[in-house]
């Protein structure tokens, strides 16, 4: 039995989020080299963490009969990354988006007929939080954790 | 953000606008659903006992008390312990304003609850992992919580789940 098809805000919602996820993998793959001081093991970690998100996205859609969209190309910083500063802000972009867009997701979910949306919203922003503590001390930011993760700036 | 370079950006969001566009969205459902959830109380959700955030507010307010606690007693902490003693007070805030606007009746309660004084730890290490257990069990009680509640309640339970890991990975 195929799954009923997700109404058009959540599924644009859930396109948002995996887009995140692909600029999330492509960041990872540009800024590893800048971070000397972070393991390449928790590295690897975090980038497999939003493959397999995206992994699981992609498949979620498929079963609703939706073609995801691939990765772009290339992603454009919103500053240069040029050391392990600049490399750790690019993290925390990426992961800043990433909570936002599943925020966005989970607002949009009902509690019976999205439950797994609502799992992957919930661990994603949990590990973009968590995760960006590490570039949020690299970075030299205060505080290390958003009050409201992924509810956007100034909350 | 993170944009897509360009000229692929046709299939994708544009630069700078998804995530304004998708808050935006989210207002609007929030708002919407927080209708829906005025006309539907007395039917959809029990009128009588506590609201569902009760909980997780009390739990806020008792890390705002515990954080204060041991800071007054070491006040080497407070580097470590006032952006959290700040973001569970903001955490108590949101909780209660949306108690208020979905239960009135609830407001006394709410209002009427202030966390009682904690009890000075034994050592500073002794105050970390006494707030680093009740920030994990913050966490799992938000999360919980965050997969049954309605659609508009979800969004802010996550992001209080995710901010209580978060002060995990701190004083780990």
């Amino acid at each position: 039995m195929t799954p009923p098809s997700l109404d058009d805000d959540l599924q644009d919602a859930v396109l948002a989020a995996l887009g995140t996820e692909h600029a999330a993998i492509w960041c990872y793959g540009l800024v590893s080299a800048y971070l000397p001081t972070v393991s390449a093991a928790d590295l690897a970690a975090t980038a497999q963490a939003h493959r397999e998100r995206r992994d699981a996205v992609v498949a979620l859609l498929a079963r609703r009969g939706v073609t995801a969209p691939p990765a772009a190309a290339a992603y454009r910083p919103p500053s240069p990354v040029t050391d392990a500063t600049s490399a750790a802000t690019l993290a925390i972009v990426a992961e800043d988006d990433v909570a936002a867009a599943w925020r966005a997701v989970a607002e949009r979910t009902s509690a019976d007929e999205d439950a797994e949306l609502r799992h992957l919203a919930l661990d994603a922003v949990t590990a973009a939080t968590t995760t960006s503590v590490v570039w949020r001390r690299v970075a030299g930011r205060s505080p290390l954790v958003p009050a409201f993760p992924g509810a956007g700036a100034g909350a | 953000m993170v944009a897509v370079e360009s000229p692929a950006a046709d299939a994708a969001p544009t630069p700078g606008t998804p995530r304004r566009t998708v808050l935006r969205g989210a207002g609007t459902v929030a708002l919407l659903a927080g209708l829906a959830g005025l006309a539907g109380v007395g039917c959809a959700r029990a009128p009588e006992g506590p609201d569902e955030l009760e909980a997780p507010l009390a739990a806020a307010r008792a890390d705002v008390a515990t954080a204060a606690a041991a800071v007054a007693a070491f006040s080497d902490l407070a580097d470590r312990l006032t952006p959290l003693a700040d973001a569970r007070r903001a955490h108590a805030e949101a909780l209660a304003a949306e108690i208020r606007r979905a239960r009135p009746e609830r407001a006394p309660a709410v209002d009427a609850a202030p966390a009682a004084p904690a009890a000075p730890p034994a050592s500073a290490a002794a105050a970390v992992t006494a707030l680093r257990g009740s920030l994990a069990a913050a966490r799992d009680g938000a999360g919980a919580l965050a997969l049954t509640t309605e659609p508009h309640r979800c969004g802010l339970l996550i992001s209080v789940a995710a901010a209580c890991a978060g002060y995990v990975t701190v004083l780990a």
